[in-house]
């Protein structure tokens, strides 16, 4: 037996954030797996607590670029559960439309690059191609494509125009169309299901014990969605399935997304509906903040975005916790990945969705003069050739 | 609230200092009662491990474990409180619940809390960083 360890990253061509993975290969097989995460050090738990509340959400959004409603939307979820402040129904709809919009984007985004990452370019262009009409329906609700700054606590930023609405029905019925072709192709291609089938297989006691979420657990037979478990927003009042397989492959993870894109533009469709006859304010305004603890959460592409804040009365947290889904899905590599060739670790490790930006947390490193730490990298790399070539030549 | 009241049936002379709203249940638990009840809360109820969150309050470091009974929606969150603020010190869960190994290890490097019996006691995100660091990254009373 001889086993050796395999470097990918920090900085890797085909991963999008600075993460490290060191493999254990025997021959091709990989037998264990070690992550490595602190290659980006964010400040948002820390710079939240100096914030005002307003201001936190605007923060939170900043998050992720992906996820840019879903962490202020956990955020609001976590401040009104401080007083169990009453929502505007018109505002409930507007929240549960663009948090839906946002799921189709992001699910469109990584179907994109799982088909890139196999090798599929079709389906990269694909997805991405029908991803820009969500994006122009984000553009034309909130004037952004991207952090859309709709979410106050109390309710949201901007009403939707009724005038829209047929435009933007007229988008989702194109996007069913679209979605549902795709979801025939992974269906039926020889190709899809070959590379997929029985890849990565993330067992539904491994997913309990890693206490995975969404669609990596989903996809693994556990039934967990926080829409159906919590009376949030206005999913108690729409109808929609949760989409739940059991086989934890790569390739159910695959159909989980697709599956679950299909049920948001049914989500949406009743929103849209919906926001032609509720008429009614947008915001309820919230003047104070009482002493105490909020929990808050929603079901983010990814899965549970968790955020809990404490109070002390004022305008701003004492304490700020945000938890991003990909820091439960990440340890799970270490049950899907070992038994796999090289080849198929890196669709593995891509099938949870990982997002490293959403993960980091705070580092603050000071001297001992209390200035800020930084490290002379040409000087650090030099000494480290240096030490190399001494181990190596003996000189 | 049928969870919340058999939880409390059963856990009741192991809890202390309960908070009840709606849909959330706080409490504080002793160190030799945390596993008993986190086994309960994991094992027999079904829930699934959120999060954990470490506080540095007035009268000494904090940890609120948040577990989530998905199919209710409630939540369930066992309080510790450390008030040996140089040395703080308590049980890891991660023998029970695996999903806590990370978040454990966060919260020791932040704080410096110590986690007796955690399967890996290192820090998560500056394992490799160049320069030794020694004191938590988060706890203002030390800097």
């Amino acid at each position: 037996m001889n086993k050796n360890t395999i470097p990918v990253g920090p900085f890797h061509p085909l991963l999008e954030e600075a993460e490290y993975f060191s493999l254990v290969v025997d021959g091709e097989t990989v037998v264990d797996i070690d992550m490595d995460i602190g290659w980006m050090h964010r400040g948002h738990e820390f710079i939240s607590e100096q914030k005002t509340f307003t201001q936190s959400i605007y923060l939170v959004e900043r998050i992720c670029g992906i996820c840019s409603t879903s962490h202020p939307l956990a955020c609001v979820h976590a401040i009104e559960d401080v007083d169990n402040t009453e929502i505007p129904l018109r505002a409930r709809y507007i929240r549960t439309l663009i948090g839906e919009l946002e799921r189709i984007h992001s699910h469109l985004l990584w179907l994109g690059l799982a088909g890139h990452f196999i090798g599929y370019d079709t389906l990269w262009m694909w997805s991405w191609k029908y991803r820009e009409p969500v994006l122009q329906m984000f553009e034309l609700i909130s004037g952004n494509r991207n952090h859309y700054n709709m979410l106050r606590v109390g309710g949201v930023s901007r009403d939707v125009n009724p005038e829209k609405i047929p435009g933007m029905t007229d988008v989702l019925d194109m996007l069913d169309k679209k979605l549902t072709m795709i979801a025939k192709a992974a269906n039926d291609d020889p190709v899809l299901r070959s590379r997929l089938k029985g890849i990565g297989v993330l067992t539904h006691n491994d997913a309990v014990d890693y206490c995975a979420t969404g669609p990596t657990s989903r996809a693994s037979g556990v039934p967990a969605d926080v829409r159906t478990s919590e009376d949030i927003d206005a999913y108690s009042l729409v109808d929609f399935d949760v989409i739940v397989l059991e086989n934890g492959d790569v390739y159910d993870k695959l159909v989980v997304r697709v599956l679950e894109m299909l049920e948001s533009t049914k989500i949406c469709r009743q929103c849209l509906e919906k926001l032609k006859e509720v008429k009614g304010p947008i915001l309820n305004n919230v003047k104070n903040i009482s002493a105490g603890e909020g929990i808050g959460r929603y079901e983010a592409p990814r899965g549970e975005v968790f955020h809990y804040v404490r109070t002390d009365g004022t305008n701003r947290p004492i304490r700020h916790k945000v938890r991003a889904p990909s820091f439960v899905n990440i340890p799970t590599y270490a049950a899907s990945c070992v038994g796999l060739p090289i080849a198929d670790v890196l669709i593995t490790t891509a099938s949870v969705d990982p997002c490293y930006c959403c993960t980091e947390r705070s580092l603050k490193v000071v001297n001992k003069n209390k200035q800020p730490y930084q490290i002379d990298l040409l000087k650090l790399s030099r000494e480290k050739t240096e030490r190399l070539r001494r181990e190596t030549y003996g000189r | 609230m049928d969870k919340v009241k058999e939880f409390i049936e059963v856990m009741g002379d192991k809890i202390f200092k309960k908070i009840e709203k709606k849909g959330r249940l706080y409490f504080e638990v002793d160190n030799e009662n945390l596993h008993a009840v986190v086994e309960y809360l994991f094992h027999e109820m079904g829930c699934r491990l959120s999060t954990a969150t470490a506080m540095e309050m007035y009268h000494g470091i904090e940890v609120l474990y948040h577990f989530s009974h998905d199919e209710s929606g409630q939540y369930f969150c066992p309080r510790m409180v450390m008030t040996d603020l140089k040395n703080p010190k308590m049980k890891s869960i991660t023998p029970i619940v695996k999903g806590a190994e990370w978040i454990e290890r966060e919260m020791f490097e932040f704080w410096g809390i110590e986690f007796e019996g955690h399967p890996r006691p290192e820090r998560l995100l500056s394992r490799e960083h160049p320069e030794k660091l020694d004191k938590p990254l988060r706890f203002r009373r030390n800097s």
